[in-house]
């Protein structure tokens, strides 16, 4: 599933901005062959771990959002919604952000710690 | 403000997933300086995705990393705003350094000054170096309004002719009327560029010179071996006609009557070779044998004229056929559409032989019975194989009966490829999901959000919507 066979930690977000370019860039580094791809997946398996914590422990903003459910589904313990018309409030409604529809792709808390 | 967290918390990520596979690298005998490749060629894609300011300098090591955090902290509209990556060094100075390229300042050459009036406070030679360098770009790179007349679409995609117009630009600055023969010469090799976009051009340019020379040949042929200075002037007479029209065409373009005259004229010339044989053709057939069929229609041109004089019957009649076109002038014309005419009824006579024997039906009747064959087959073919295939598709519409999903699964599926690529789009863990009837509720931690080209993180978030 999300998880990675040899730790903890999802791979979710690898998914992001930060793991595309961090793949994208270990890609150009397989494709000139200055390293393995095995070498790459120690990268990513860091990664998911490293941006799992820096997440939970540097981060400390808050975000309400609202809007209408066009799409949910609920597979192997992922949440994945799909939502029209929202509205992000950062900090307190200070900073609002539209968009016509976002895309949550969002894991199990719990799951991290159970395994 | 989420955003502005974002680039210090990338930052802080880089950091530490660098320094976590170092070990990596080097038990793989990597060398170090890949690792830094990794994290420059990193940065540098997270950069050019431009959704939060990110504060890496070139060389980022934690302490000095620090400062810029604090600085990423503080909210910046203007730097925010800026597309490259800003060094960390000062924040007024990167927004004096980011603005020039973005915005194209106006050029003014006092440089130094301008940049002084912007706000920056330190050592004014380094920041004068530092403007006029990167005005210049701007200068050079930028509109670049019509300096150079002849240079200014330099970076536009090359069209046909061009290099050519400039040139003729060029010359004629500089030598003025002189020069004017040679632009004219330039002129007219740019149109005959420029008509090439026929397909048919090409090959008349190189065509016309063979096919000159080769009615030079006949000429002195005709010439020596009959000695008639009269009969060359018809032939004469008939090659003029040819030739212009011809020279029209090589000049002005494909003409919409052409290709169907070629081939009347091929069908005329075809028929009359395997037709008749003449002495003064002989030479010519065995040429036409050896050369290429496109080729062998200019070869074959020249003598056009006299095989009409054959439709007339005996060797001997070269004189009685160009007689009688040089009577009429245009009636050559006349003689090639009766003999195509003929040609064509003949031809018409054997399709309908062969259509008769079944080989060729029309395209409706042919298509007709083949349909019907391979279903009856397909039909055959699906009973043998037995129900599973009817059964699996009847699954499959049991599936799509009962949800409204299915509907817009298609458009769902491009919805999602969109969301992607547009990168709307949020990755977090839940901790709790909760529904009453059409509202839900959820609460979402440790998330990176990506919307409208910007980038958020949050450490918790709740969401209520309503399906």
């Amino acid at each position: 599933m999300a998880t990675n066979s040899t730790n903890n930690f999802y791979d979710l977000y690898r998914h992001g901005s930060l793991g595309m370019t961090l793949t994208d860039a270990l890609d150009d580094l397989i494709g000139a062959e200055r390293i393995d791809p095995q070498l790459a997946m120690k990268v990513l398996t860091q990664f998911d771990r490293i941006v799992a914590e820096a997440l939970a422990e540097k981060v400390k903003s808050r975000l309400t959002f609202k809007g209408s459910l066009d799409t949910y589904r609920f597979c192997d313990e992922v949440w994945t919604f799909l939502i029209k018309n929202v509205t992000f409030k950062m900090d307190n409604g200070s900073h609002t952000v539209q968009a016509d529809k976002v895309k949550i792709v969002s894991c199990s808390a719990k799951r991290t710690d159970d395994k | 403000m989420s955003n502005a967290n974002v680039g210090g918390v990338y930052d802080h990520i880089i950091q530490e997933v660098i320094n976590a596979v170092r070990v990596d690298f080097e038990e793989n005998g990597v060398d170090d300086g890949v690792l830094e490749e990794l994290k420059k060629g990193w940065q540098h894609k997270l950069s050019q995705l431009n959704v939060a300011q990110f504060p890496w300098d070139p060389k980022p090591e934690p302490t000095p990393a620090a400062p810029p955090l604090a600085s990423a902290n503080v909210p910046q509209p203007a730097a925010a705003a800026a597309a490259a990556p800003a060094p960390p060094a000062a924040s007024t100075y990167t927004q004096s350094t980011l603005s020039p390229p973005t915005h194209g300042q106006p050029l003014s050459l006092p440089a130094g000054r301008n940049q002084n009036s912007n706000g920056v406070k330190s050592d004014p030679r380094i920041v004068k170096n530092e403007p006029v360098i990167k005005q210049e770009p701007g200068l050079n790179g930028g509109p670049a309004p019509a300096l150079h007349p002849g240079y200014s679409a330099a970076s536009a995609p090359p069209r046909p002719g061009m290099a050519a117009q400039r040139a003729a630009l060029a010359l004629e600055s500089q030598y003025g009327e002189r020069a004017a023969a040679s632009i004219s010469a330039i002129h007219s090799g740019m149109a005959m560029e420029l008509n090439q976009g026929g397909q048919q051009q090409p090959q008349q340019i190189q065509q016309q010179h063979p096919q000159q020379q080769q009615q030079q040949h006949l000429q002195q042929h005709l010439q020596q071996q009959h000695h008639v200075q009269q009969q060359q002037q018809h032939v004469q007479h008939q090659q003029h006609p040819q030739q212009h029209p011809q020279q029209q065409q090589f000049q002005q373009g494909p003409r919409p009557g052409q290709v169907p005259q070629q081939m009347t004229q091929q069908q005329y010339r075809q028929g009359i070779a395997s037709q008749q044989q003449l002495q003064a053709q002989q030479r010519l057939q065995a040429q036409q044998a050896q050369a290429q069929q496109a080729q062998a229609q200019q070869q074959l041109r020249p003598p056009n004229g006299l095989p009409a004089a054959q439709v007339d019957g005996a060797g001997d009649a070269y004189d009685g056929v160009l007689m009688w076109r040089g009577a009429d002038g245009r009636p050559v014309e006349m003689g090639r559409v009766e003999i195509d005419n003929l040609l064509h009824a003949q031809m018409a006579a054997r399709a309908k032989q062969m259509e008769g024997g079944g080989l060729m039906l029309p395209l409706k009747q042919a298509t007709k019975v083949r349909s019907v064959a391979s279903k009856k087959r397909s039909a055959g073919g699906a009973q043998m194989d037995g129900g599973d295939d009817d059964l699996k598709e009847e699954e499959l519409d049991n599936d799509a009966i009962n949800s409204d999903l299915d509907d817009s699964e298609d458009p769902n599926d491009d919805d999602e490829d969109d969301d992607e690529s547009m990168g709307h789009m949020m990755l977090c863990m839940y901790d709790k999901v909760q529904r009453v009837k059409n509202k839900w509720k959820c609460t979402l931690k440790d998330g990176v959000l990506t919307v409208n080209g910007r980038e958020y993180v949050f450490h918790k978030a709740t969401g209520e919507y309503e399906w």
